[in-house]
């Protein structure tokens, strides 16, 4: 036994079988709770700006992380952007394959520094480009919950 | 020994509380900011972060150093991240003084972040995971119960009561009713402590710092840095640490021998002979009451089993011979893993420089230890500081 023997499977040997019990909440924060109020009650996606570094975060930060400076100006910055890249994933996380394959894109929110990764709706894969122009689509105001996913897809324009 | 010497110029703490709305990265800033803004530095002049978090299982973020970086000010800087448990604090003070005495960068932003309330239902269940997975593992071990088991270790070896030991829980938590960060300042007497739930006998609910949020930093400094930008720096004279094995359940719990190694080592880099009358103000770390007796004496500040007498005597109060915890220490202040060390840091940098207001030992203190200690009751890390 050891190093040099080749084992297929560990449950050959013995073994203690054991998981990772763990459980979280995770507070969206101080600049989270600007960006996932806006989304849920307004349909607005916010971002803040630095103007000493002229950059503006989206999602928003309390800080830029260049100056230091605090950020306390929260604007609207629309919610058009465009494809900086894409994906299209065919599996789901266990392995398995998707019954149908889904676009995931980062989007380039326009007129800022940031941008946010999401999903692509209503667009066949074969038709995804780099550069297009697309917007967020939310879920009706009653579903929204104050989550990324009150943000249903982008779609292009 | 050819290390350039290193000060520390400014300190920041956030508030420690039981859930903060501030993300972990929004801790950092906020500590990271007051340090900097404490010695008028801005961002721009750090040269380099040394980021202490605990385990990653708190914030439930696997790659938490990186992910922190640039609420720590890390961004496109170099930054590194150690590791060593509970230890955490004081050895990323440790790990930041490396970073400017050895003549690599002159100023090094120190910051530590803990977020432990996004685990749920308690954070106590991310260490279920730090034990041994084939022998300690399946008998669902927590962290309570491996204490208790040295706590009674320690009480019996040298004929210790709960109620001895329960003077610091009293000490500590009064301690913090004049800290303004402060997240369990009380009031409290031995009997209360005595009185409370008991969690795994002997320990008991007051016998126990909290799981909190908070953040802590502070800037460290080369000397000609230092002396150009304030008249009282604080110097890092001596630093140490030491490991002892995993296998915890093979030492003799009753006392912390790498404690003793660790300040062994920092007090012989700082010319110390006789740690007990030189050092002036303490905070040894005291996630339980009985740990802080039981780094009293490996950090020979007293004899073995000797603690609890000082403690009764009113030697260790804020206006006894030997102040420890002067802050409220983690009983009383709270205990966000990583930045609790590092609070202990900036209570001595604040006591040195004769900044720490209500909580000010009298005497003006020119030489002061903080001291850290984890992992698997394995770790212990100090710092000697001195104006």
């Amino acid at each position: 036994m050891g190093i040099t023997e080749k084992i297929k499977r560990n449950i050959d040997m013995t073994s203690w079988k054991d998981k990772i019990p763990v459980n979280y909440i995770y507070t969206v924060g101080i600049a989270g709770e600007k960006f996932f109020r806006e989304i849920k009650d307004n349909g607005k996606i916010v971002g803040t700006k630095c103007e000493k570094c002229e950059v503006t975060f989206v999602p928003p930060k309390i800080y830029c992380e260049r100056c230091f400076s605090r950020l306390e100006n929260y604007i609207d910055v629309g919610t058009k952007g465009t494809v900086h890249t894409f994906t299209i994933c065919y599996e789901n996380v266990d392995g398995t394959k998707k019954e149908e394959p889904t676009i995931i894109a980062m989007v380039k929110i326009d007129g800022t520094d940031g941008g946010l990764v999401h999903w692509l709706g209503e667009i066949d894969s074969k038709d995804v480009e780099i550069g297009m122009s697309v917007e967020a689509i939310f879920k009706a105001k009653e579903e929204r919950e104050g989550s990324i996913l009150d943000i249903k897809y982008f779609k292009p324009t | 020994m050819g290390m350039r010497r290193v000060a520390i110029v400014g300190a920041g703490l956030t508030k420690f509380v039981r859930r903060a709305q501030e993300t972990g990265k929004e801790l950092a800033y906020e500590a990271a900011k007051m340090a900097l803004d404490s010695c008028e530095l801005t961002l721009e002049d750090v040269g380099c972060v040394s980021l202490g978090t605990a385990p990653d299982a708190f914030d439930g973020v696997h790659m938490k150093g990186e992910y922190l970086s640039d609420g720590a000010g890390g961004w496109r800087k170099p930054v590194m991240r150690p590791y060593v448990g509970g230890g955490t604090g004081v050895f990323n003070a440790i790990h930041g003084w490396f970073h400017v005495a050895s003549g690599l960068f002159d100023i090094c932003l120190v910051v530590a972040e803990e977020k432990m309330s996004s685990c749920y239902p308690h954070p106590a269940g991310a260490f279920l995971t730090i034990f041994d997975h084939t022998t300690e593992q399946p008998l669902k071990p927590n962290l309570i119960w491996i204490f208790a088991l040295e706590m009674r270790r320690y009480m019996e070896t040298y004929g210790i009561s709960h109620r001895d030991i329960a003077l610091v829980s009293v000490k500590n938590k009064k301690n913090a009713m004049d800290h303004p960060c402060a997240q369990i300042p009380q009031e409290i007497t031995v009997d209360d402590v005595l009185n409370s739930e008991v969690l795994a006998d002997p320990v008991h609910r007051l016998d126990i710092s909290p799981t909190s949020d908070g953040a802590a930093a502070l800037v460290l400094v080369a000397e000609h840095i230092a002396k150009k930008i304030t008249d009282k720096p604080v110097w890092i004279d001596g630093v140490g640490w030491n490991v002892d094995t995993a296998y915890w359940a093979t030492r003799d719990l009753c006392y912390p021998r790498y404690v003793e190694k660790a300040a062994r080592m920092a007090y012989e880099m700082a010319g110390i002979k006789e740690p007990h009358k030189e050092i002036q103000v303490a905070e040894p770390y005291d996630p339980f009451d009985y740990k802080e007796l039981h780094h009293m004496e490996g950090l020979l500040l007293c004899g073995k089993g000797e603690a609890p007498r000082l403690t009764a005597e009113g030697v260790t109060a804020r206006d006894g011979n030997l102040p420890t915890c002067p802050s409220g220490g983690l009983l009383g202040v709270g205990n966000p893993i990583a930045a609790s060390g590092v609070m202990k840091i900036c209570e001595i940098f604040w006591q040195l420089r004769g900044e720490a207001g209500k909580r000010q030992v009298p005497g003006k203190p020119k030489v002061g230890l903080a001291q850290a200690w984890g992992d698997l009751m394995q770790v212990g890390t100090v710092i000697v500081m001195k104006v």
